[in-house]
């Protein structure tokens, strides 16, 4: 999966407009980053690479970046 | 391990009941903005669920489902051998509010009362300890209250819980029947007995001072629980399936606790089960704990007259943690169409 393709896939889970995310966002400041995205983001994990996150992960991610990074 | 088949035991009736007091998810609109309840509708699903009256309590309304249920089945007061409550918010601290009802529904002396505290996987426990105690020597007819008023004790302010909860009470008839049986799993896994908690309020903070208000209100870690919903449960259930043979084809309908519907979702696409065999009633109840399962039955059978069996594999997981799951065959007829009622105690 390119990196363009997860960010669009991060951007359909997080209700965000297309091509608008970048890496370098801080989910600090991400509005949409919530605790309803980040049970999102862990489904999505689970579905698209067969890998459980932890909720400690979760709190480990500080940019959009960490999150693609482990998207493989 | 705790797996296995209890035999000669059947559900003669289900009956459930609800506050006859409805309050939309939109009604949160002013307190949260409008987008985040639309967020919330989404991923939960909910968009409405009955909240009990000051004054009402789960006990209240497990009475009016008992009262029901007793007069459907003709059954005497008299003959009920046991009583099983199981909530996680009783009428008081002490005594076991289990004895209060035995004493409102009018059973007899010898009858067993007693209470259970255990959550989202209430439903599942109380069937396998009520029919453990019908393969005990005297007792025939075993009654099972399931109920929580769990908005008691809930933070508002907080959108991860003020919105979630619904209020509910249940009653399910067992009997000794030659010939009927259920196959049960029941697993517990106390280091996540943080997920989900009210700390204060009993023993453990009882030298404490100056406690946060906070700390006597529910808090919930929701990815925590996500975890647990899609690991452990998922795999029990395809484990105790397999070892049973049960196919899950052959099962009618699913009923699952009442997570969230993102979380049902997820439970049927790793289980491999269509959607249209899970029941769901959280869109209309909420997040009912205990009670979801039994108010699950009801939403979906409660005006079925068909005496055609049918086969339901059950699952409750949640606060503790605590899980199990149910695997029977009963009529689709058991179940009385949903109570509404704001009575309540007043002999207290």
């Amino acid at each position: 999966m390119t990196n363009k393709e997860k960010l669009n896939l991060l951007e359909e889970l997080l209700d965000i407009g297309k091509d608008t995310l970048s890496e370098d966002k801080e989910l600090k400041n991400l509005s949409e980053w919530d605790s309803m995205a980040a049970i999102a983001v862990m489904a999505m994990f689970d579905d698209e690479f067969g890998k459980i996150i932890t909720s400690d992960e979760i709190r480990g991610f500080v940019t959009v970046k960490d999150i693609m990074d482990k998207m493989e | 391990m705790a797996v296995g088949i209890l035999n000669n035991v059947e559900i003669k009736g289900i009956a459930a009941a609800v506050p006859d007091n409805e309050r939309k998810s939109e009604e949160y609109n002013d307190i949260f903005g409008e987008e985040s309840v639309q967020k919330f509708i989404k991923m939960t699903g909910i968009k409405k669920r009955y909240v009990a009256l000051e004054e009402q309590c789960a006990s209240d309304l497990c009475y009016a489902a008992a009262k029901k249920l007793l007069n459907k089945l003709a059954w005497e007061p008299s003959s009920i051998d046991a009583l099983i409550l199981i909530t996680q918010t009783p009428d008081y601290a002490i005594p076991a509010t289990a004895c209060v009802l035995q004493h409102r529904l009018g059973l007899s002396e010898d009858c067993i009362a007693f209470d259970v505290n255990l959550g989202c996987s209430a439903y599942v426990y109380g069937i396998w300890l009520a029919a453990t105690m019908i393969n005990t020597q005297g007792i025939n007819r075993v009654l099972l209250l399931v109920g929580d008023t769990s908005n008691y004790g809930i933070n508002q302010n907080d959108s991860a819980t003020a919105m979630i909860f619904g209020d509910g009470g249940s009653a399910t008839a067992l009997e000794r029947t030659e010939g009927k049986n259920l196959k049960y799993f029941l697993k517990t896994k106390g280091s996540g007995f943080k997920h989900i908690i009210v700390p204060a309020g009993h023993a453990r903070t009882r030298s404490k001072t100056n406690l946060e208000s906070s700390e006597y209100l529910l808090t919930m870690n929701g990815s925590d629980i996500f975890t647990f919903s899609i690991t452990d449960i998922p795999r029990t259930l395809k484990s105790f399936m397999s070892q049973y043979n049960i196919d899950k084809d052959d099962v009618d309908m699913y009923v699952f606790h009442q997570a969230n519907l993102f979380i049902l979702k997820h439970l049927s696409k790793k289980l491999g089960i269509p959607m249209e065999k899970v029941a769901v009633s959280i869109d209309r109840y909420g997040n009912t704990s205990g009670e979801s399962i039994p108010l699950t039955l009801v939403d979906a059978l409660g005006n079925e007259q068909s005496k055609e069996p049918i086969k339901l594999l059950m699952c409750g997981f949640g606060v503790g943690l605590s899980w199990g799951g149910i695997y029977l065959e009963m009529d689709r007829s058991v179940c009385l169409p949903m109570i509404y009622t704001n009575d309540y105690f007043t002999g207290g």
